[in-house]
């Protein structure tokens, strides 16, 4: 396994045919354009540390929305490019004058990036089941480069994280999570997302992740729980958990990919 | 302060002793301010200067914005107690004209086009100036960007070099500085193409051609100490030991569980040390295997990382 | 650039104060840790560093010679400025000082002028001809809530390493910079009735209404402030002299006293 910090313009290989992403090629030369972690297990890819989200087609997001216009939600995103729901991309008919009972500015939701034009103007749609308005809940900001590692090979993280935890875990590809369950769940959970994230680079993570969570649930009164399991599945509602089995295929897409 | 009588002694060692191609010592840190996305502090000889990077952002007023690129914005700003005589806060002049060419320099290096109609903000502030802010600045805001994670060709390197008593020497100290003859501030990136280069004073052509022999020397060490300071930000590489710790301590925990509740508890816990041992296998995998879909030079897939929930 | 702050992360703030908890594990009353560098600016007669939590703010103080007012022609003169620079938050543009900087900058000036901290007589040289300017800089570096109280901290630090540079300019020795009082800002915000003291980026922006005031080593006041667009009660005014004072006297042993 190799797993090497590198630098901008530092020299990677001179398998040219393999250059991926955060690579670039000179004189028929790969370099590295991050700093960051270099995967060349099969195609050369660096893995920045850090960066902005950048909205792509497809992707599923948290956003806040920040104006409210006669037919339109305008959401920030957490990035350089803020996103566009139009009315009619809302689930069900919205009069104009309604627009600010249903989302108001502040307001958060589960959205999913319908288009990005080359000019960068991001479209988003929330009819689709399982897209909605958060009500409930926190959500935690985490750098959008760590969110594979929060969900883990095969989402073995995630899982682990909700087994633990209790609670409800939405992770958005911009680095916002929503978790949602009881207070003291949430607390650990978000403890436990914030060491994740100050750690994604240290090998065995999910095991001294599990390790804290339990440590802590040990100190903390374990009574609570069944109340707490019970509580979350009146949360639940079937939409969340059509997502969550869509969920499963594309993160073993991304985490598994094609090389395998 | 008054012109020294001499800027070398005997031994042609230069007013603090350092040799003609010598750079002064450096000092760099990374990722030392919380609100931007990126920073660096760097202390050089008695320079002290702060780099932020915020972006890439939404940039406002729209009508500066460019549907093709980002731009870049550079702030070079001194603190009022930054030199001996107080200087007034704010722009002036000088540290717009500083702005403008320093900004320059990073635009070749940098991948604007990947963010269209975003800006890059480089903030950087002098809060103790010496000799030689501008290059200083540079190349703290080189590792700024880096850390922010903008997408670039490779860092870039500054460095001055400048005429004394008819002699080039490298990285001008203060005195050598203000009594030089000459002043010949270059960034550079890491194949010596030249992104900034200004000059002030007399040189010959020749004297022209040996400066740059010398700068170049110059920008190569500090690329070098550049790179060493991000290469150790994350030394915690790997944590092994960590993972050790962690396998042999995770049964103790059932120790401190209450008697009644043990035989239940002992159960789970077998599950979870089975989990816990196939994780172990993936894990290294994990870390190889983890994609990342912000691929600022490719984007050829289109898969989404999502979690819904389910509860057991 | 204005931050939309989700209601969401608003309601979890609020609610946990509501619950007698803040965002980071502080009780009510409790400051975030402090660290307090001196004379880290050479080329400054005075500087400090100070950092409230995640918050640092660089304070340098500059000595000229200069002209007295005409209404105060035996006493020097004190110029306090403090700049929100872009540096420090994605929140902050560059440009002219705006209200809120102005605010701080005249707060943290009032800490130090009506304290009296600086005994100003013995800055004068020549009456009506010839004084000492103190220019008192607040460079604002990293933005995590409660600027004011760390500029107010970092001034009178600063000033405390001054030393007055007459030789340099012909006029005399050089001095230390006369210090007689210790002022200290505490800044305490509203949250449903109750006073939190120290308020982080997302208190701040949660709690609309923060009072600072500004106590000497007496426990006298010398300086307040309210300043956002709620009201506070008398109780809730009164209550927070006493907080601040107490903790300005905490601050003030812990991190001046040593100086």
């Amino acid at each position: 396994m190799n797993k090497k910090l590198v630098i901008p313009g530092q020299f990677l290989s001179s398998d040219v045919k393999n250059a991926g992403s955060g690579t670039y090629i000179d004189d028929g030369k790969v370099y590295s354009l991050l700093y960051g972690i270099l995967n060349d297990k099969k195609r050369i890819n660096v893995l920045p540390f850090s960066g902005k989200y950048i909205p792509s087609r497809n992707d599923l997001v948290i956003g806040t929305v920040i104006v409210v216009t006669p037919s339109n939600w305008i959401f920030e995103l957490g990035s350089a490019y803020d996103g566009l729901l139009h009315v009619s991309e809302f689930p069900r008919r919205i009069e104009s004058a309604q627009m600010k009972g249903v989302m108001s500015v502040g307001d958060s939701a589960i959205i999913r990036i319908k288009d990005v034009n080359p000019a960068m103007k991001v479209e988003i749609t929330m009819r689709e089941r399982g897209l909605r308005v958060i009500k409930d809940g926190r959500v935690i900001e985490i750098m959008p480069t760590k969110v594979p590692r929060l969900i883990g090979h095969s989402g073995s993280m995630i899982s682990m994280l909700k087994k633990e935890t209790n609670c409800e875990i939405f992770v958005g590809q911009n680095g916002r999570v929503w978790i949602n369950g009881k207070d003291n769940d949430m607390d650990r959970l978000g403890e436990a997302i914030d060491m994740i994230s100050r750690n994604s680079n240290a090998s065995g993570l999910t095991d001294m992740i599990f390790k804290f969570l339990r440590n802590e649930s040990d100190v903390e009164d374990d009574v609570d729980t069944n109340t707490v399991s019970e509580d979350v599945e009146d949360i639940q509602t079937d939409d969340v958990e059509e997502v969550s089995e869509d969920t499963s295929r594309k993160v073993d897409m991304l985490l598994d990919p094609e090389d395998e | 302060m008054s012109k020294p009588e001499k800027f070398f002694d005997d031994k042609g060692l230069r007013l603090d002793g350092r040799r003609i191609d010598e750079i002064r010592p450096m000092k760099i840190e990374v990722g030392v301010l919380s609100r931007a996305d990126g920073s660096c502090y760097l202390e050089w000889g008695n320079n002290k200067v702060l780099a932020g990077v915020f972006g890439p952002r939404e940039l406002h007023p729209r009508r500066m914005q460019r549907p093709d690129t980002a731009i870049v914005r550079y702030r070079y700003n001194m603190a009022a107690f930054s030199v001996e005589d107080r200087i007034r806060p704010g722009p002036n002049r000088r540290s717009t004209e500083i702005s403008k060419v320093s900004r320059e320099a990073f635009e070749p290096v940098v991948l604007t086009h990947l963010y269209p109609s975003a800006v890059i903000d480089v903030f950087t502030e002098v809060l103790q100036a010496d000799a030689g802010t501008r290059t200083a600045a540079i190349n703290a805001a080189t590792i700024a960007l880096a850390d922010a994670g903008i997408p670039m060709k490779g860092l870039v390197s500054a460095c001055a070099v400048g005429k004394v008593d008819g002699k080039l020497v490298l990285d001008l100290g203060k005195d050598e500085d203000n009594y030089g003859d000459a002043d010949l501030p270059v960034a550079m990136t890491q194949d010596g193409d030249v992104t900034l280069i200004q000059m002030d004073g007399n040189l010959t052509q020749d004297e022209f051609k040996e400066a740059m022999e010398l700068v170049k020397v110059g920008c190569k060490q500090i690329l070098e100490i550049q790179r060493e300071a991000l290469k150790g930000k994350f030394d915690q590489f790997d944590t092994e030991e960590i993972e050790e710790e962690t396998v042999a301590e995770a049964p103790k925990s059932e120790v401190e569980i209450d008697e009644t509740v043990e035989v239940e508890t002992e159960v789970v816990e077998t599950e979870e040390e089975e989990v816990v041992e196939t994780e172990e296998k993936v894990e290294e995998e994990v870390v190889a295997d983890d994609e990342n879909d912000e691929e600022p030079d490719e984007n050829t897939d289109d898969e989404d990382v999502e979690e819904g929930e389910t509860n057991e | 650039m204005s931050e939309v702050m989700s209601k969401l992360k608003k309601d979890y703030v609020y609610n946990l104060m509501l619950k007698g908890q803040r965002e980071d594990g502080r009780a009510f009353d409790e400051m975030r840790d402090i660290t307090v560098e001196t004379n880290v600016i050479d080329k400054a007669e005075g500087s400090a560093k100070v950092q409230y939590g995640d918050t640092q703010v660089l304070v340098g103080v500059k000595l000229q010679l200069g002209t007295p007012f005409p209404d105060s022609p035996d006493v020097g003169v004190i110029i306090t400025s403090l700049e929100l620079n872009p540096i420090a938050s994605p929140t902050f543009e560059a440009g002219p000082p705006r209200e809120n900087a102005i605010e701080m900058a005249r707060v943290t000036d009032r800490g130090i002028r009506e304290s009296g901290a600086i005994d100003l007589t013995k800055l004068c040289i020549t009456e009506g001809e010839k004084v000492w300017m103190i220019f008192i800089d607040v460079h604002v570096l990293n933005d995590g809530g409660n600027i004011l109280d760390a500029a107010s901290l970092g001034a009178i630090a600063a000033l405390m390493t001054a030393k007055v540079p007459a030789e340099r300019n012909g006029v005399g020795e050089d001095f230390m910079m006369p210090v007689r009082q210790m002022p200290v800002g505490i800044s305490v915000v509203d949250i449903g009735g109750e006073l939190i003291v120290d308020p982080g980026r997302n208190e701040e922006v949660v709690c609309d209404t923060k009072i600072t005031i500004t106590s000497n080593q007496d426990g006298s006041i010398c300086a307040m402030q309210k300043s956002g667009e709620g009201a506070l009660s008398e109780e809730q005014v009164l209550k927070a002299v006493t907080l601040a004072c107490e903790k300005a006297a905490k601050v003030r042993e812990n991190y001046l006293l040593k100086i």
